[in-house]
């Protein structure tokens, strides 16, 4: 049980890398380079874990420890695919999202920790956007949980293939889909949310005095933050997966779409962040569970 | 020594006592509060809980006409309150000198507690007020011992409003039932409506939620900070305990709201949850712009407020469960709070953000308190507020209710901001040199309430399912079914948690990184001025320390809107000013032409009863 969770958690990084590799790949195509080979990221990150670096006290190194345990443990409870889980029953949707909040609160206090008064303005901009996006994408998620009737993330998935294919949540739940896709965008730091990484304005926000292993562990965080958003998306809206080539398939399909899309657009500034979600995506996401729950209209 | 009676009349006079051994020496006065507060914890919690629901006696032997009647409702706020009361006494000692009624403060520490401790126990609405007004009096004095005395007035304004509610409340219960018991509130059938409402502006009032919460962050910033503690994680629980008289004891007022199956609410009590809702958004949006770190948290308590009153609201019994749970949790996280930052103003006499910064440095233990508090309150595992946080959106899901639902998820996903804030810009950060000689880690008889309270923190979060046992009989008591409990799960109405499973992989995640960061390289160790300035040479600490408004870009977007409630209420009160001075002009003014005035209309009385 927990060596399977182990096992998703580093599966995950594994995932996940090699997909970052090859959509930066696809991302050079697009803009006609060649770009890196797909595997450049773990170079990456082992030259950084093998890097001698500085720290600015137990708090600096103390929040990276938090932030990858954090991120290790919410990874463990997800779900592959509908065989491959470690703990049936217990992947509650609200872990995912309050569980990933200790790795951030970590990130962050880390971030403080050290002294650098850019990286206290990312962990602000992160925040910030976090607010944004956070309200939207779980009004979404309370219309499928009360129409699924669980709150387990692989009882959604099983209450999706029970129907269909089409019986897909982004297809049932058509604004939904949008609105999560958007909010997805956001979690991911892609595009026109990444204000708070902004490496020209910020120095890269919260990274701005990582080096060496720290930087290095904070890479792998990150790589199995992203493996626990897509993965969410694919189990909330495209039906979960029956095996792990499907979710293979699946997380592809949505990392690299979600890649594509944030390549079209500039970068938004923080308030615009806010007011975007709150003006445009919020109002959408109460329509769609408006009707979907108190019309009870689903397709 | 296990009557209640006695445990009143006994913390009443140790208060006497404290005031005469304050007299001669300060400290020794606080020491009395320490004992008394003591003495009410172990006495209620071992004859409550330990031994059996019946170990306490009720009879009332000196004051006959003062009854009391055991419930488990008050046996679980009463521990609740009295745990605060003790963990807070200990910071007594550290702070009272710097009052200038040192030994009165003693003997109202204690008063207000012997108060507390007769609301949750008496079965006489007579006496419900009775010992209310006792808490609300002894703590009016209280406050004013702090920093300003506006607070106090305004506390006692909505206070007065609040009390005069309850009173009502409970002629009308007689009227309507014909006796004051507490246990008649049940069998109401006239003027339901009535009481209803002013039960929940009684609750309103103390528990500072919308539109009843101008007082809270005032009184919360200004009184002497171990007072702030207490009223955050004790006195304010009052509240929530007049708000379960109202709203689960009472019979349910209005008609059912039901749409295609969902929400099934009274109209009542779906308008007390959208109230909440907006304490819980507008306690967030204030706290996220507040620079004062006690303001913040008040503010922050204000939005909890609204989590208790939604939960209460809803009326099944996750969601009772979510919301007596959250009384617990956050009265430990708050108090944790409040005492940490406590701890900070005992040395740098501030609790501004902007002047401070870089206490880990000095106060890592002070440090851990705080961070274990506020991880606690935002709601995040393996600490207490989880479990409550979880059982409430249980309900809201349950029940499809959208636009409270918005409102919890924003509260919470906001308090990740405003908690953020005083670790980020007070503990964090840059080292600043105006308090690096005189700060160090807090006395060790700080440092022991602040590590209990930090220990049950991560206890309530761990392993909830003792306390929420607990809480089962109470709900029980008030006429529902309870929670179901395993030997580590909760089951919720759509979902399963296992907290101890949540906290064990935790700790085997932070293990393996544990590992990773201990097999790779040592790191060098730097100062905090060695950082990235993009080319600039700065030596100035303050300058590399990011803490004035802090969430300046979003603040920018509401901050037109900040003071709508407060010009509302000082309108209100310019009009009562008004009102008075029109009333004082007319009746208590020995001025010739409103004696003429009065003559004349007098006389045209007469002339017009003759003619008629």
């Amino acid at each position: 049980m927990i060596l399977l969770g182990v096992l998703v958690a580093f599966g995950g990084f594994v995932l996940q890398t090699s997909m970052g590799g090859v959509n930066r790949k696809i991302i050079a195509r697009l803009q006609k380079r060649y770009g890196p080979k797909w595997y450049q990221e773990f170079l990456d990150i082992f030259k950084l874990l093998s890097k001698r670096a500085t720290s600015h006290g137990w708090i600096f190194d103390f929040g990276v420890i938090m932030a990858l345990g954090g991120i290790i443990a919410t990874a463990m409870f997800m779900p592959v695919s509908n065989n491959i889980i470690a703990f049936p029953g217990y992947d509650n949707f609200f872990i995912f999202v309050y569980l990933i909040a200790v790795g951030m609160l970590g990130m962050a206090m880390s971030a403080s920790g050290s002294g650098n008064p850019l990286a206290s303005i990312g962990v602000m901009r992160a925040l910030t956007t976090m607010l944004a996006y956070e309200v939207p994408f779980m009004v979404i998620v309370l219309t499928i949980i009360k129409l699924s009737k669980s709150s387990s993330l692989s009882a959604i998935a099983l209450s999706q293939q029970a129907g269909g294919d089409f019986n897909w949540f982004i297809i049932a739940l058509p604004l939904g889909g949008v609105v999560a896709f958007i909010s997805l965008l956001g979690m991911l730091g892609k595009k026109p949310f990444e204000t708070y990484i902004a490496p020209a304005e910020l120095a890269s926000g919260p990274m701005v005095e990582y080096g060496g292993k720290q930087l290095g562990m904070l890479f792998i965080m990150h790589e199995i933050t992203v493996f626990i958003e897509v993965a969410l998306f694919v189990h909330l809206f495209l039906g979960g997966a029956e095996n792990l080539l499907i979710f293979l398939v699946k997380y592809f399909l949505v990392y690299a779409i979600a890649n594509l899309v944030s390549n079209v657009f500039g970068r938004f500034k923080i308030d615009q962040v806010v007011v975007f979600f709150y003006k445009w995506i919020l109002p959408l996401a109460i329509i769609q569970a408006v009707i979907a729950l108190y019309l009870g209209w689903v397709i | 020594m296990n009557n209640i009676e006695l445990i009143i009349l006994v913390v009443l006079s140790l208060g006497i006592l404290a005031y005469v051994l304050g007299k001669f020496n300060a400290k020794l006065g606080t020491v009395v509060t320490i004992l008394g507060s003591f003495f009410v914890l172990i006495t209620l919690g071992y004859y409550g809980f330990v031994m059996d629901p019946q170990g306490l006696d009720m009879t009332s032997n000196l004051f006959p006409s003062i009854t009391y009647g055991f419930t488990y409702l008050g046996l679980f706020f009463g521990v609740i309150v009295a745990f605060t009361f003790s963990m807070v006494s200990f910071f007594n000692p550290f702070f009272v000198d710097k009052y200038k009624f040192s030994a009165a403060y003693s003997m109202l520490y204690l008063f207000s507690l012997a108060g507390t401790v007769g609301v949750f126990f008496t079965n006489d609405l007579r006496f419900l007020f009775f010992f209310f007004e006792l808490v609300v009096w002894t703590s009016l004095f209280l406050i004013p011992m702090g920093d300003s005395k506006k607070a106090a007035s305004w506390y006692y304004g909505f206070s007065a409003l609040g009390s005069f509610s309850l009173l009502f409340a409970v002629l009308l219960i007689f009227k309507a039932t014909g006796n004051f018991n507490v246990a008649s509130i049940g069998t109401v059938d006239q003027y339901n409506v009535a009481i209803f409402f002013l039960l929940i502006i009684a609750a309103f009032a103390k528990l500072g939620a919308f539109p009843l919460h101008i007082w809270l962050p005032k009184v919360l910033t200004n009184s002497p900070d171990p007072i702030t503690a207490l009223f955050s994680g004790g006195l304010e629980k009052l509240g929530a305990f007049v708000a379960v008289l109202g709203l689960v004891k009472l019979a349910p007022v209005g008609t059912m709201i039901s749409l295609n199956g969902y929400i099934n609410m009274t109209t009542a009590s779906y308008f007390i949850a959208i109230l909440g809702s907006m304490t819980i958004v507008f306690g967030t949006l204030m706290a996220i712009r507040q620079d004062d770190a006690k303001t913040l948290l008040a503010y922050s308590s204000m939005s909890n407020g609204g989590y208790i009153l939604v939960a209460l609201a809803m009326m099944n019994s996750t969601a009772l469960a979510g919301g007596l749970y959250h009384v617990i949790a956050h009265a430990l996280a708050s108090t944790g709070a409040f005492l940490a930052i406590a701890a900070v103003k005992h040395y740098t006499g501030t609790t501004k953000m902007k002047e401070l910064g870089g206490m880990i440095h000095k106060m890592p233990i002070t440090y851990l308190v705080y961070l274990i508090a506020i991880i606690s309150m935002a709601g995040i595992p393996p600490m207490g507020g989880f479990i409550s946080k979880w059982l409430i959106f249980q309900s809201v899901i349950d029940k499809g209710l959208i636009f409270v639902a918005i409102a919890t998820f924003f509260g919470s996903i906001g308090s990740f901001l405003y908690v953020f804030r005083p670790l980020a810009a007070l503990f964090l950060g840059q080292e600043l040199p105006q308090h690096r000689e005189k700060t160090k880690e807090a006395p060790i008889l700080m440092l022991i309430p602040m590590l209990i309270i930090t220990v049950l923190n991560i206890y309530t979060g761990v392993i909830p399912n003792f306390i929420l046992g607990k809480i089962n009989l109470v709900i029980s008591e008030l006429g529902l079914s309870p929670l179901e409990l395993g030997v580590t799960d909760i089951v919720g109405l759509n979902g399963t948690l296992n907290p101890a499973l949540i906290s064990g992989m935790f700790g085997i995640g932070v293990a393996i990184a544990f590992v990773i960061f201990i097999l790779l390289k040592k790191s060098k160790k730097v100062g905090l001025m060695d950082t990235y300035t993009a080319g600039n040479f700065v030596y100035t600490e303050a300058l590399l320390h990011y803490s004035l408004d802090f969430y300046a870009p979003l603040e920018r977007l509401y901050e037109k809107q900040i003071n709508i409630m407060s010009n509302f209420y000082n309108s209100v009160a310019n009009k009562v000013r008004e009102f008075g001075a029109f009333m004082k002009y007319f009746f208590f003014s020995n001025k010739p032409e409103i004696t003429v005035f009065f003559i004349m209309t007098i006389v045209i009385f007469l002339l017009w009863g003759d003619v008629l």
